[in-house]
């Protein structure tokens, strides 16, 4: 663990809980949560991102913070100062010769409130390319839970190459890290609903295919909140690729198999706009298409079947003892 | 937010490449050929002979006192030694209660003689037990046992029977949980006993299971005679210890391995196919074979994780109930699917004809028991339940 970590989540729990608005996160710094002390960040490390997202997650944090920590922590890597103003993330296509993009990119969070955009684009080539691109022609979308999800379109933009690297690993990563949040958070409700609500004479929580459910959820939060901390502590350690692919698509099914139940436990009392459990569900739901979705399960499989079965356990094993 | 599986992930200090080269190294050099299909929940395959092999190269008893037979190594030594056999579908079947969970409770509640007198065969790999708690009245519901140990002199008479007892046929020992007081109830007046299972008056019949293998027995007990000395801990205190001994086999990766070797086979069979066949090129062609095994893989490392972070709980002198029953479900649920998942990628004939579709056969029938032996699912839930202040 970071030495900053305890007072960063500490911060983080005092500020989420408000509901902040942009400015007020951008004053305390998470944006920058990922980029070195050198260039003027706070330098923390992944375990460091997860708990912070864990928790913007459970606050239902309705701000692109993962976004542009990812963004911010991107631009570091490449050597490049951090532009002013929100910068988020996004993958497109087009093409960028000598320095000018003409193309789109889509579905863009918060979009039309960035003043940046760290975009993966493919342009037809083997590998895309990643651009640091100002925010293009907007048309406005939204994600299931309401989010802006803008399309950016480009003629003849100027473009800033920071390199080859593909950030989608990175945005499943983070989307774990606040779906392990919302999911543990989603648990918190429905136990505090099922201790309170009463009916056949007893609290719901009484009734033992209530309490089953319930276990069968906190199994569900149990197996996303260790999938995301073992994929920050290997991206700590250097190389996290398989465990990121591992953790979304563990948190794919957790959130499948979760969200079901903790409506189901509330009735139709979680299903209306002023209960809060739909802040957390709708957002849960929509994150699991974010950044690969399933489609990170056939590389993981493709891997598997690149070497003799017996080496499967090998490498699963071989990469936790590095 | 709501913290109920709140372990760090667990990193395996440096040497333990060393450790894993030399077990693997053991199992290369000792694994018997033998049917592929002993691979798949190779915990409940008895061989005498790897566990002998086992003892004599010191993978048994690794946790436990020299004095008493035991290596006196760490607790996450075994832990990994443990998930090397079990991924490689080791038959450890033969000792794995004695060196599970027997010995560990004589450790801890034992006297030194019964140590001197079952540790040292237990940890050579030569002195097996079996576990005495279910009977026909007695499942899930354990406190309801009614066999029961009457004070004579100089020890105790037993009557009773006992059922659904793995491997009672080729064990030495039962620890077996008794009523020692007459009227008792429930969870109060109940004793561990360490009875030998050739003392006269035993009788042990075997349960045929539903794929005709002999595993499950009943044993009955018709005025045994023991010792006092064949008393384990405290008059009394047997629902407590038990307890205690329920907390040592939840968590392992046991719990999450018995499908293991059809994964294995699986990928084998699949890059078979595609060296054969071009045209068809399971391996390289089949995406929704490709995605059923990533899924697989992702949930294998998920269980990992949550195994080894338990475990390493434990290995620090905690009780981690909740995580503990957390593993075992979670990871009961993922054998079970895991043959199913495959059955459902591939369209196979069930025909026996190849090593997989014999796993996957043997791995559909036997698949329902993961989630039965060892504290059903019910019952797990219910002491997750408990954790989340439900009950």
């Amino acid at each position: 663990m970071s030495e900053l970590r305890p007072q960063v989540v500490a911060t983080a729990q005092a500020l989420f809980a408000a509901a902040p608005d942009w400015s007020a996160i951008v004053a305390a710094g998470f944006p920058l949560l990922l980029v070195p002390e050198a260039d003027g960040g706070f330098g923390g490390d992944w375990g460091d991102a997860f708990a912070v997202l864990q928790i913007a997650g459970g606050e239902a944090l309705a701000q692109p913070l993962a976004e542009a920590m990812l963004a911010a922590q991107l631009i570091a890597r490449a050597g490049v100062a951090q532009p002013a103003g929100l910068v988020t993330i996004g993958s497109g296509g087009g093409h960028a010769i000598g320095g000018v993009f003409t193309g789109h990119v889509a579905a863009v969070p918060w979009g039309r409130d960035a003043a940046h955009i760290v975009a993966t684009i493919d342009t037809g080539a083997d590998d895309p390319v990643m651009l640091l691109l100002p925010r293009g022609q907007v048309s406005e979308g939204s994600s299931p839970a309401g989010e802006p999800r803008d399309q950016l379109d480009y003629r003849g933009v100027p473009a800033l190459r920071l390199g080859g690297a593909d950030h989608a690993l990175f945005g499943a990563f983070l989307r774990v890290a606040q779906s392990a949040g919302a999911l543990g958070a989603a648990l918190e409700l429905a136990t505090t609903h099922v201790n309170t609500r009463v009916q056949f004479g007893k609290p719901l929580a009484k009734l033992q295919a209530v309490q089953q459910s319930l276990a069968v959820l906190a199994e569900e939060v149990a197996a996303v909140q260790m999938a995301g901390a073992a994929a920050a502590a290997a991206l700590d350690r250097g190389d996290g690729a398989f465990e990121m692919m591992a953790a979304k698509l563990r948190t794919n099914m957790a959130i499948h198999r979760g969200v079901a139940l903790a409506h189901q436990v509330h009735g139709a009392i979680g299903f209306t706009q002023d209960y809060p459990l739909h802040r957390l569900t709708r957002r849960l739901m929509g994150w699991r298409s974010d950044f690969g979705g399933d489609s990170w399960a056939e590389l993981l499989g493709e891997q598997a079947l690149s070497a003799p079965g017996a080496e499967l356990w090998a490498d699963i094993v071989q990469r936790g003892d590095a | 937010m709501t913290a109920v599986f709140a372990l760090p992930p667990y990193v395996p200090p440096p040497g333990v490449a060393a450790l894993r080269a030399e077990i693997r190294a053991f199992i290369a050099a000792n694994l018997p050929a033998g049917d592929p299909v002993h691979r798949a929940n190779s915990w409940s395959v008895a061989d005498n002979g790897f566990s002998r092999a086992l003892g004599a190269a010191g993978w048994l008893g690794m946790v436990w006192p020299r004095r008493w037979g035991g290596h006196e190594r760490p607790a996450m030594d075994r832990y990994i030694v443990l998930e090397e056999l079990l991924a490689a579908g080791a038959p450890v079947g033969a000792h794995w209660i004695a060196d599970r969970q027997t010995g560990p409770l004589l450790l801890r509640y034992g006297t030194d003689a019964q140590r001197a007198k079952y540790l040292p065969g237990m940890a050579r790999g030569e002195t097996y037990a079996c576990i005495g708690l279910s009977e026909p009245g007695a499942g899930s519901d354990l406190a309801a046992v009614r066999s029961r140990a009457e004070k004579v002199a100089g020890g105790w008479r037993i009557n009773g029977q006992k059922l659904w007892t793995s491997g009672a046929h080729r064990s030495h020992v039962m620890l077996a949980l008794l009523r020692s007081e007459a009227g008792s109830e429930r969870g109060a007046g109940l004793s561990q006993f360490l009875i030998d299972l050739d003392t006269p008056g035993i009788t042990i019949r075997p349960v045929i299971n539903l794929t005709g293998e002999h595993d499950f027995n009943e044993v009955f007990f018709d005025d045994v005679m023991v010792d006092d000395a064949a008393l384990v801990g405290g008059e009394g205190n047997g629902w407590a210890q038990v307890t205690d001994e329920l907390a040592l086999e939840r968590s392992g990766p046991e719990r999450y391995l018995s499908s293991h070797a059809l994964l294995v086979t699986l990928i084998d069979a699949a890059r078979s196919a595609s060296a054969d066949n071009q045209a068809r090129a399971s391996g390289t062609e089949n995406a929704a074979l490709r995605a059923t095994i990533g899924k697989l893989v992702a949930e294998l490392w998920t269980l990992r994780q949550m195994s080894m972070a338990t475990a390493a709980k434990l290995a620090g002198g905690d009780d981690p109930v909740v995580e503990a029953a957390i593993v075992k479900d979670l990871g009961n649920d993922f054998e079970q699917r895991l043959p199913l998942a495959v059955q459902a990628v591939l369209d196979l004939d069930l025909d026996g004809s190849t090593d997989l579709v014999r796993l996957l056969g043997h791995l559909l029938q036997v698949s329902p028991s993961f989630s039965l032996r060892g504290g059903t699912r019910e019952i797990l839930r219910g002491i997750i339940a408990r954790g989340l202040g439900l009950r």
